[in-house]
């Protein structure tokens, strides 16, 4: 209150000395004025006796003759007036002209006093706007000055802590060695939209409150950590049964644990070697045309092995993605239905590896499955944009074992739509590792027409099979590099 | 310290007073030139309403010496492109002697802070 009285007596005094300097301007104006009406008197004074003057002859008058005397004399050639115009400059006229000269004068006078008349009428103006100012700052008189303080509103943040909350899944997928920036930030962004899709109201923050958010945040985690556990059960015993290299596995794993194995065992040994097949002829090919797929053949079958399953755990992620938002377990049990086989391949090899899949399925899972869905999304509305894309740039990056890929490919796609889902996620996988794949231009051909069977495919929902092999590639390559 | 400072901040001071008034200066020549600008616009006004058998003076010292109207009327309108091209050097005088005030004024108001910082370390240290 102290400081609000100081200001106040600052402004008031502000405001006194303005108001004093805006009287000033109106007293100023006033004697103008005043000087102005004197002369207009002047001159019609004048006026008038120049239009007596010619009505006679001469006028006997008493001429004053310095400043004490006056004499006698007479007024002769009443119609010849000498009248100074100004700036020292004479004229003799006739006293019509002078006449003329007056009412000019007069015009003048009168334009002058109209503009000193507007100014203080201005200024008077201002003059009470300046007393109402006084009264309302000094809290006296009729007014009151209203004041808000200005708050921060917290309204936006609902959207970071959303993403905050989804961040945590996306760091394991850091840890499994992938660096995809931009591709967690789709994710996010695609998690964020699954959210909406699912009919989960966390997005519509206007009705939802923050302890609701959380609460249902709270929930999905839990179920996210159920289904992890049972997956985990059950891909244990395949891990330890199926494989012992783990460190593949463990970066590929992230898509298992979505398969939850229901009857995992026996869909995986089908699936990944109808897949293998296709793998390693893109791996080979890959080894001979890139410098990255140096890695003896046989570690890299074991490699296309895990990617494979990888790719198919992508899928199962998606689908682990879906059912999170809608409560994942039906959906991911009848995903693992069509892909089993896939999926729990990739889990089983080392409890750790396990584990790493769990939090890469949620984590990095969701980044390419949702990147996955995002394309499906625009492919629906944009005639698959977004395939497109993703498929020139793996072909770019493995060119000729692209080609081959994707031919080897489309029948695993077929067999199954999760598999499709997870080739994308891989192909973004790919992205950053393989940019410095050579043979862009001798691919690039191949790729076109890939991109149209792709095309085609889609329009039957097959799309997605020749981008899984590329991104086999990619994770392959990433996780060699990861070795090194 | 304090006192060198105080040194320079009188003689700054008095520059920039002379400044304002140079500034004043030229601003008074500035309105005369205008009153004179609406006198010569009012004369010229008027030599239009004479005609040519009027005889037109001109008050030179104490005599009225007699010029023809035309030539008046030449002279009077050359009197005024003089009073414009004025009006128009003070007003770059103006603007100049503005922009050097307040330059001149942020190198006092310096001047003045260096001083009382010095003035406040002098009181401290004693």
């Amino acid at each position: 209150m102290a400081e609000k009285g100081k200001m106040s007596n600052e402004h008031l005094g502000g405001v006194a000395r303005l108001r004093e300097e805006q009287e000033k301007v109106v007293k100023d104006c006033e004697s103008r004025i005043q000087h102005w009406k004197k002369l207009s008197g002047d001159y019609e004074a004048l006026n008038d006796r120049l239009k007596t003057l010619p009505d006679q002859l001469s006028y006997d008058i008493t001429v004053p003759f310095g400043p004490l005397a006056f004499m006698p004399g007479k007024l002769v050639h009443t119609n010849e007036v000498t009248a100074l115009l100004g700036d020292n400059w004479f004229a003799k006229c006739s006293t019509k002209q002078a006449q003329k000269i007056v009412d000019h004068r007069m015009k003048y006078v009168k334009s002058e006093m109209d503009d000193l008349s507007k100014t203080m009428k201005n200024f008077e103006a201002r003059v009470g706007l300046t007393k109402d100012l006084e009264n309302i700052s000094s809290g006296k008189g009729d007014y009151i000055d209203i004041r808000e303080d200005s708050r921060i509103i917290e309204a936006a943040v609902t959207k970071g802590r959303k993403r905050i909350a989804h961040k945590p899944n996306s760091k394991p997928k850091l840890d499994a060695i992938l660096d995809l920036k931009e591709e967690e930030e789709e994710e996010e962004e695609e998690e964020e939209e699954i959210k909406v899709e699912g009919g989960d109201t966390e997005r519509r923050i206007s009705t939802i409150t923050e302890e609701e958010l959380w609460a249902r945040l709270d929930e999905l985690e839990k179920l996210e950590q159920q289904q992890d556990d049972q997956d985990r059960l059950s891909d244990n015993g395949d891990m330890n049964g199926e494989e012992s290299s783990s460190s593949e596995e463990e970066k590929e794993a992230d898509a298992a644990p979505p398969v939850n194995g229901q009857s995992v065992k026996p869909s995986w040994t089908p699936a990944p070697h109808s897949k293998k097949p296709p793998c390693k002829d893109s791996i080979a090919e890959e080894d001979d045309e890139e410098e990255e797929g140096h890695d003896l053949p046989t570690i890299l079958f074991s490699h296309t092995m895990e990617p494979k399953k990888v790719r198919i755990n992508t899928g199962k992620n998606t689908m682990l993605k879906f059912s999170e938002r809608k409560e994942q377990h039906s959906k991911k049990k009848k995903k693992n239905g069509l892909n089993n086989g896939h999926h729990e391949l990739h889990k089983i090899t080392t409890p750790v590896d396990i584990y790493r899949l769990f939090v890469d399925v949620k984590n990095g899972e969701p980044i390419p499955r949702k990147s996955i869905l995002k394309s499906r999304s625009r492919e629906n509305s944009v005639c698959s944009d977004t395939s497109e894309s993703s498929a020139a740039d793996f072909d770019e990056r493995p060119t000729p074992a692209t080609a081959s890929r994707r031919r080897t490919v489309p029948p695993p796609s077929h067999c199954s739509p999760a598999s499709r889902f997870e080739a994308f996620s891989g192909t973004v996988v790919e992205k950053d590792p393989m940019p410095t794949a050579v043979p862009h231009l001798t691919l690039a051909p191949p790729a076109l027409p890939t991109i149209m069977e792709r095309k085609q495919e889609e329009v039957a929902s097959e799309v997605a099979p020749p981008q899984e092999a590329p991104k086999r590639v990619s994770k392959f390559k990433a996780a060699r590099l990861q070795q090194k | 310290m304090a006192e060198a400072i105080q040194k320079k901040l009188k003689l700054e001071v008095e520059k920039y007073t002379q400044m304002q008034k140079d500034v004043s200066k030229s601003v008074s020549a500035r309105q005369k030139l205008e009153t004179q600008l609406a006198e010569n616009n009012i004369v010229k006004e008027e030599l239009d309403l004479l005609d040519t058998k009027n005889t037109v003076y001109k008050l030179i010292g104490p005599v009225l010496v007699k010029q023809d109207l035309d030539e008046a009327k030449a002279t009077v309108t050359k009197r005024l492109e003089y009073i414009n091209g004025e009006i128009q050097r003070y007003e770059t005088l103006l603007k100049d002697l503005e922009k050097k005030s307040d330059q001149h004024r942020e190198l006092l108001s310096g001047l003045q802070q260096e001083f009382q910082k010095a003035q406040g370390m002098a009181v401290g240290k004693v």
